[in-house]
């Protein structure tokens, strides 16, 4: 039977790490039983410098040096592999337990767990459960999107990616050629944000409408990263939140509650309805559509004619 | 899990730091100590005596267990140096701190554990050193209702009722009710799950519909019921849910982002056919009239006529009014 991976690659890290001069290839293949088995020469060495790249994934710095006879070796220097003195109480300890379970993407919560393991091994206290500690509170970051990963890993790496993506209201997806700055989670979705190369200025992109993978592509970033990404803000005038005017409403008495909260002032009319100032911002027509005949728009008159006319196409039915 | 070699990997390289301070450890301790089962704990014990610096001779490590206890009988195979505790990596440093940070914004949590947080944040960061900046490439907002969020809180930790306004937008109604809460949960937004006493039934809430809260003096008694995964979504239409058919051009391809579906087909003018189910079709009324002619309901036949019929009854409250 094959040796297991994991058995291979900690052969590895402790060869490497328990060495104080650097190891040869061949005396990393001399000292590792799954390098043996490998068979020939280049399945060995395809082998070797994908297990390189898969403990410094997990963090383990790796020195490649060169000897006098210009043979090459490798090593894990003690200096840049330990983790520094970091002292938490049992308090921290919990609330940082807390934090590492709200991740629902393997990788991240793999990623979180070994950080607090390492810390755990360096001496940070357990005694506290962190669910006791903690009682209801169960926060979840959703992770829905299978370009979540790809993208986490061109934002961290600084490496443009192109995809398929496809606007809101699009019938087709386009490509798209992105220098991926930052990923945001808000109000359970995620979005992008980068420079878009196509369009030469800085974009927003919602995850769930990328369509196809992702792809990574070589060179350089062209545009200067900001200090700042904001994506909130781009995101919240798409949804209307940047209302600067406002709109005379009748509402059925009793109906339409979440009107009511955002109403400036509502008034009672007596006769089974309540006139309201709520306000006017990108898509709200659509909103006042929903309510049916609870809602009659008063004015702007704009926006009375665009419940009127969505209301028409509905009743065509 | 040993699907993933790299997690299991780090793990047990943490591990051969934790149990050299440890001789004699238990089982149980250690499992709990690494957030994993104990099944999980004893396959990699398994690995551990297969790994060392060299596979000949003596340089393997001598770690066994009786399924109780770990004993490790040669930590001299691995120089105290060998065994240090590791530096931690760009993504454990992003996927920690960013989880943190997200979850100290959180309105409802305790100050004392905000502040325990925030510490430990800060702790992190300068152990990790510079590879903790690409963790500000990847951000996360909770969203939750301050005050309605502290009071749930504060209900369960108290074992208390909580009575409520509650909106519920597919019937456009606010209905009073008293409930047991059982847990909060942040997906996306905030929801407390709890036992309606009105309905006698299990039933999610999101926070930011809460009109009204106010605790009671009842004490909170919810049956014991088993917590549900609520890792795929929060909505888990049933399979004997009546099903609904709605058809959307281009400007209402976002119904498929917003409601979960059994399937979305492909259609010719860039739009879709939606099939999903649930429990009330007449709920998606609110829907059908949003949608005007981004769209429209195949079936049921009585849900399209339920919209038509509003529609044409909002339209006549203009033609008198005009």
């Amino acid at each position: 039977m094959a040796i297991a991976k994991a058995e291979r690659l900690m052969n590895l890290a402790l060869c490497l790490l328990g060495t104080r001069r650097p190891l040869s290839k061949r005396e990393l293949r001399g000292s590792i039983e799954a390098y043996l088995e490998a068979g020939s020469d280049d399945s060995f060495n395809r082998m070797f410098e994908r297990d390189k790249d898969d403990l410094r994934e997990l963090g383990l710095v790796i020195e490649t040096v060169e000897n006098l006879d210009g043979e090459v070796g490798y090593l894990a220097r003690r200096d840049s592999n330990r983790l520094p003195p970091v002292t938490l109480d049992a308090e921290e300890a919990a609330a940082l337990g807390l934090a590492a379970k709200v991740w629902q993407q393997a990788r991240l919560a793999g990623a979180a767990s070994g950080a607090l393991q390492k810390l755990r091994a360096a001496g940070m206290p357990e005694d506290v459960d962190p669910y006791e500690a903690h009682g209801a509170l169960e926060p979840r970051i959703p992770v829905h999107e299978a370009s979540f990963e790809p993208l986490m890993l061109a934002c961290r790496d600084r490496r443009s990616v192109v995809f398929d993506y496809r606007k809101a209201t699009a019938a087709r997806p386009e490509q798209r050629h992105v220098e991926p700055w930052a990923l945001e989670c808000w109000r359970g979705h995620w979005y992008l944000a980068g420079w878009d190369r196509d369009r030469q200025a800085e974009r927003v992109f919602r995850l769930s409408r990328i369509t196809g993978k992702v792809r990574s592509r070589a060179g350089r970033f062209q545009a200067p990263v900001p200090d700042v990404v904001t994506v909130r803000e781009t995101v919240a005038s798409w949804a209307g939140e940047t209302a600067t005017r406002s709109a005379r409403i009748r509402l059925r008495s009793g109906a339409g509650y979440p009107l009511r909260a955002k109403a400036g002032s509502v008034r009672e009319l007596g006769d089974g309805w309540d006139e309201l100032e709520i306000p006017y911002g990108h898509g709200l027509d659509a909103w006042l559509v929903e309510f049916g005949p609870d809602v009659v728009v008063l004015e702007p008159a704009e926006l009375r004619a665009d419940v009127m006319d969505r209301l028409r196409a509905v009743a065509k039915g | 899990m040993a699907a993933n070699a790299i997690d299991q990997t780090r793990r047990m390289l943490s591990l051969v730091t934790y149990l050299r301070e440890r001789p004699g450890a238990h089982v149980s301790d250690v499992a709990r100590a690494f957030g994993i089962t104990e099944d999980e704990l004893i396959s990699d014990l398994d690995v551990l005596p297969l790994c060392g610096t060299s596979f000949r001779g003596g340089d393997l490590l001598d770690i066994d267990t009786d399924g109780d206890r770990i004993w490790w009988h040669n930590p001299a195979a691995l120089s105290a140096e060998a065994a240090e505790p590791l530096r931690i990596a760009a993504d454990e440093a992003t996927a920690l701190l960013v989880a943190a940070r997200a979850v100290a914004t959180l309105p409802g949590l305790r100050e004392s554990d905000r502040l325990a947080l925030l510490r430990a944040t800060a702790k992190l960061e300068a152990a990790a050193g510079e590879v903790a900046s690409a963790s500000a490439r990847l951000s996360v907002t909770f969203e939750s209702e301050g005050g309605v969020f502290a009071d749930v809180d504060r209900a369960i930790s108290e074992r208390r009722r909580l009575w409520i306004r509650y909106y519920s937008p597919s019937r456009d109604e606010v209905t009073e009710r008293e409930i047991d809460p059982i847990r909060l949960v942040s997906v996306g937004h905030t929801y407390v799950e709890a036992w309606c006493r009105r309905s006698e039934a299990r039933r999610t809430f999101r926070l930011d519909r809460v009109a009204e809260i106010r605790i009671m003096d009842e004490v909170s008694a919810p049956p014991e019921i088993e917590l549900r995964d609520l890792s795929a979504g929060l909505v888990q239409p049933a399979a004997e849910d009546p099903e609904v058919v709605v058809e959307v051009g281009p400007g209402g391809r976002w119904v498929a982002e917003y409601y979960p579906h059994d399937s979305a087909e492909e259609l010719a003018d860039g739009g879709l056919r939606i099939t999903l189910r649930t429990p009330d079709p007449s709920s998606l009324r609110r829907l059908a009239l949003r949608l005007g002619r981004d769209g429209h309901i195949v079936a049921p036949a009585e849900l399209a006529d339920s919209a038509r019929d509003a529609a044409r009854e909002a339209l006549a409250a203009y033609d008198g009014a005009a």
